[in-house]
């Protein structure tokens, strides 16, 4: 009996040992996953208003289109493009025949050699409309007559090196030697790999070696290891510098140390000086929380924030950019990839401290591939980064509110100057509107779509803890006790000015109008100026202040300890800000009324919901046909065309709110921007019309 | 007949002599082109080669090579001329030809690097151990197992294509490409190179409907293309193929005589052995000096003692 007794106590031990060591492992797993489970913004939080979800049918569609895989073609009639052309006739295919207008080039023929890139998005009509020839892309017909004259490419090529048709370019080469041969004949089009698709990310999985639970700078650390040169490339980058080159701001074209970090100040939270914790939560680093800070450190460099694609990173709001402690670094860093709407999202959603506030075309819904807040986030699901261009971490782009940009982008970069394709009356006169129209001036005409904007911010009345808040019509609070009075606005009609490029920008220590309201940045532009066109704008009106002896705009210090948002003493808040900032403060203030003009290039609409003709030339809507220009014809229709389905009708039948803006017309508000009326009226900028012979007999 | 030791060798030498260099004019007829019947090969077309460097980014992947110290996607490797290496079994070159385009722009021409895989392979018999041997599918394939590092086929072969580990002592090997020997010889299986180029300026199949297919694209587009098919005849023919729009000597294609590389070597080497004339002959001129030399110690039997009288 002895003897049996001691094993049964080593086993009742071990027992103990497994069970205890198994519990611990679960609570341990559990924690792991709550740490995952705790941050989800995939999940919208706010149900989005409603909108109109069709469009983003198109995608759909064409990502359809690219999964086909249609019958081989074989035989191949063999005719010359002249012998083509002569067969056609007259009835060679036109632009107004085209089934398709955009398609994904894409096909599992393709992707089943591997996938190096993503897709390459094509714009069939453009291209259509710019060669005006079918038959330069579509060379051949199938020898069966029944088969339609035009194919797609893949109906004849498909798989490369296929024993049967020797010579049959594949899928694949047929795209490349097409696209880049003309690209390259002509000089016109991109011809490098990532110029038309994103190269795909390999997977990280095993690649990423950390411990349990890293700091983030040994994430930084691990991405180092193979990664020194983009490190490298972003010691260098506005993302990591917040300054840079200025080239568009007036008066510095040549400096290159304008930017937040330094002298950039608007009217939302006035100037990073003093503030940095708050503000540097947006800094794509670690620990900016002091001037001090270490920008020649390549291990602060926060790769994560625009490289998760697990959607789970998060930064903490008053950490200096380092990230929220429940976020699962090991689990993101595992699962890098490019950016998106997300990671850009993350940061320039919430310009001014929260979402919406600043921007009034950025926001949230954006990340939503359902949404219809701009067509091309929105409809077809753009990611950043297939616009805003970027070549070693030099992002494109700039912007109206920053001095910085390290490169350019526009509309025109992919649309052409003559965008509006098509050989229909009224795409000839909107392509002759493009030389003095901005595109977002029609395709975007009202801003803050899918969510209230902030546009109006009085510092002055910040203090009253008794004041009661109430909500306005957008649920958003008009007070603050911390920060003020605010003005909210939704679907806001945009101000209009000339931009020619150029922007006249008030830098931190300039003087300040004291006869008037004080201009923080300002387009330049003027209508007798032929680079200028109309161009949409957000107007941000604010009060905040300056110093009352020495005339510059003052820095406050707001956020952190000794901040006004704590003390609710300005005086303390502005001498520490100053300091900060490296300027006297003289002890004396005053509130001042500043104004800033905010650029409206995102949330861009399709021609459906872009303006009519009448919309702004108030005269179209008393006149029954083109007569009064050109010999009247009877086969045009002058209603279709001018009104042509193009109203905040459809918009408001499509559940937009903007029901007071239907019927309205005057839109854009000639006199304001220097014409003398109606320009169809009183003439353009540089010709009288041919025929506006009204000018002179109803003016006298 | 009375010879002496001088005139017997002077005979033998002329005799041997005359042998060596008749041998090879008759025994030329007997050796034909060792080739596999219906190899793979591959067409490149120069013409259509963009130089974008993935052929060499996913030579690399293929064959697990070391990661390069520049990126595939930097154009700069290509400002000078490379050869293949231990870490890139091909390269992609850049030549100016001074053809120029309307807008007066140099034409850059880029032409792919690789082990050619010759249809009868001086390598393959310059190999005393039979390391490298030509597979039926056109493959010239390297079996590191039986390399004894002895380099005659980095001697041997005319493009000067394979590369050595003189960096590693215990236990180097000879790179090459390998025409993704691995890949092709399964059913479908291509060679990475030819996948990935986003031109198809490659074009993998058959060896002979290569051939036609080259023909046939130099007389349907003559202005294009030179009339030659360099690799056609080349060293005996290559697998690999390239038609060009300018002349091949410009971009680095070396002028190589049609006959096969090994033919003059195994010529001299097999005419040799041809009939077991040569051991015969050496046995021969062996036994004819153990005769007279025998027949000396015979005869001078009586010289030493003649010496001997004589002192």
């Amino acid at each position: 009996m002895k003897q049996w007794k001691k094993p049964n106590t080593i086993s009742m031990l071990a027992m103990l040992t497994v069970v205890l060591v198994s519990t611990l492992a679960v609570t341990l797993f559990k924690n792991r996953i709550d740490v995952a489970d705790a941050v989800d913004p995939t999940q919208p939080t706010v149900a989005p208003t409603p909108i109109p979800r069709a469009w983003e049918a198109r995608q759909t569609a064409a990502e359809h289109r690219s999964a086909e895989v249609v019958p081989l073609v074989k035989e191949v009639l063999k005719e010359t493009p002249a012998q083509r052309r002569a067969r056609f006739g007259d009835k060679v295919p036109q632009i107004e025949d085209i089934e398709y207008s955009y398609f994904l080039l894409n096909n599992p023929i393709i992707e089943k050699e591997g996938n190096l890139y993503g897709r390459v998005r094509f714009m069939h009509k453009k291209h259509a409309g710019i060669l005006k020839d079918c038959f330069i892309c579509h060379h051949h017909r199938a020898a069966d007559p029944k088969a339609p004259d035009i194919s797609r490419c893949s109906a004849c090529h498909q798989d490369s090196f296929n024993a049967e048709l020797p010579g049959r370019i594949g899928l694949k080469g047929a795209h490349h030697r097409q696209c880049m041969g003309c690209h390259k004949k002509w000089n016109r089009g991109p011809v490098g790999c990532t110029e038309c698709h994103p190269k795909n990310v390999p997977d990280h999985t095993n690649l990423v070696k950390l411990p349990w639970n890293p700091k983030p700078t040994d994430v930084t650390k691990e991405c180092l290891r193979c990664h020194d040169v983009q490190a490298e490339e972003m010691l260098t980058s506005t993302h990591w510098l917040w300054k840079g080159p200025s080239p568009f701001t007036e008066g510095s074209e040549k400096r290159i140390d304008l930017g937040k970090a330094t002298k950039t100040i608007n009217n939302f939270l006035i100037h990073i000086a003093s503030n940095l914790p708050r503000c540097t939560s947006c800094h794509a680093g670690y620990g900016w929380k002091e001037a001090t800070f270490d920008f020649t450190d390549k291990t602060r460099i926060d790769c994560l924030v625009c490289h998760d694609t697990s959607k789970t990173y998060v930064k903490a709001p008053l950490g200096a950019g380092m990230p929220d402690l429940k976020v699962d670094l090991v689990h993101v860093a595992k699962k890098v990839g490019k950016p998106s709407r997300k990671t850009c999202g993350s940061c320039h959603f919430s310009g001014g401290g929260e979402d919406p506030v600043k921007h009034g075309k950025l926001n949230p819904f954006l990340d939503f591939h359902s949404s219809s807040c701009d067509i091309h986030m929105g409809g077809l699901g753009f990611e950043c980064h297939e616009c805003h261009k970027t070549r070693n971490h030099k992002i494109s782009g700039r912007s109206l509110a920053l001095p910085v940009a390290e490169g350019s982008r526009s509309c025109e970069d992919c649309h052409t100057a003559i965008p509006h394709q098509g050989k229909a009356l009224l795409n000839h006169h909107l392509n002759r509107h493009t030389e003095h129209i901005a595109c977002t001036t029609c395709h975007n005409p009202f801003y803050a779509k899918c969510d209230p904007s902030k546009t109006f911010w009085d510092w002055s009345t910040a203090g009253n803890k008794k004041r009661k808040v109430k909500k306005d019509e957008h649920g958003m609070p008009d007070y603050d006790w911390k920060m003020g009075d605010f003005r909210w606005e939704n679907r806001v009609k945009p101000a209009y000015a000339w931009y020619n490029g150029k922007v006249k920008r008030h830098i931190l220590g300039d003087k300040i109008n004291t006869e008037g309201v004080t201009v923080l940045t300002e387009p330049v532009g003027d209508i007798k100026d032929p680079n200028s066109k109309i161009y949409p704008l957000k107007f941000m009106g604010g009060i905040q202040a300056a110093d009352a002896v020495h005339n510059y705009l003052l820095v406050p210090h707001l956020f952190g300890p000794g901040g006004y948002l704590e003390t609710m003493d300005w005086q303390k808040s502005f001498a520490e800000g100053m300091k900060a900032a490296g300027l006297p403060y003289s002890g004396q203030y005053k509130w001042v009324e500043t104004i800033m003009y905010i650029g409206l290039n995102h949330e861009v609409l399709p021609k459906k919901f872009a303006l009519s003709c009448v919309q702004c030339h108030a005269s179209l809507r008393t006149e029954r046909s083109c007569g009064r220009c050109h010999q009247d014809k009877h086969e045009v229709d002058f209603k279709n065309l001018a009104f042509q389905g193009i109203d905040f009708k459809i918009l408001h039948g499509k559940g937009r709110d903007v029901q007071e803006r239907v019927e309205s017309t005057y839109y854009i508000g000639f006199e304001k921007l220097g014409y003398k009326g109606d320009p169809i009226l009183f003439g353009g900028r540089f010709k009288q019309l041919p025929l506006g012979w009204r000018l002179g007999s109803k003016k006298e | 007949m009375e010879i002496n030791r001088r005139q017997f060798f002077g005979i033998a030498g002329t005799m041997a002599g005359g042998a060596l260099a008749c041998k090879p004019k008759k025994t030329q007829a007997a050796r034909t082109l060792k080739a596999p019947p219906d190899p793979y090969g591959c067409l490149m077309d120069i013409t259509a080669c963009v130089g974008c460097r993935k052929c060499e980014e996913a030579c690399n992947r293929v064959n697990n090579l070391p990661p390069p110290q520049v990126s595939f996607d930097d154009p700069r490797p290509l400002e000078r001329k490379r050869r293949p290496v231990v870490t890139a079994y091909t390269v992609v070159n850049r030549y100016h030809t001074g053809k120029r385009d309307q807008r007066n722009q140099l034409i850059p021409t880029f032409v792919k690097v690789q082990c050619m895989h010759c249809q009868d392979p001086g390598c393959v018999s310059a190999c005393i151990v039979g390391a490298l041997t030509k597979k039926d599918n056109g493959a010239v394939h390297y079996d590191a197992s039986k390399c004894i590092g002895c380099r005659y086929c980095m001697v041997a072969c005319p493009f000067q294509i394979p590369a050595y580990d003189y960096h590693d002592p215990l236990t180097p090997k000879v790179h090459k490409s390998t025409f993704c020997y691995h890949l092709i010889i399964k059913e479908g299986g291509k060679p990475a190179c030819a996948v990935i180029c986003p031109v198809e300026a490659i074009t993998f199949g058959k060896r002979r409907q290569l051939l036609g297919l080259a023909r046939q694209k130099i007389k349907n587009d003559p202005g294009r293309y030179l009339d030659r098919i360099y690799g056609e005849h080349e060293v005996g023919g290559t697998s690999w193929l390239y038609i060009s729009g300018e002349p091949f000597e410009k971009l680095g294609f070396l002028d190589l005589p049609t006959r096969p590389i090994p033919h003059l070597t195994e010529t001299i080497q097999h005419g040799m052995f041809r009939y077991m004339w040569a051991p015969l002959s050496l046995f021969a001129v062996l036994g004819g000096f153990m005769w007279t030399f025998n027949r000396k110690q015979i005869t001078g039997d009586s010289e030493p003692e003649r010496k001997e009288g004589s002192i």
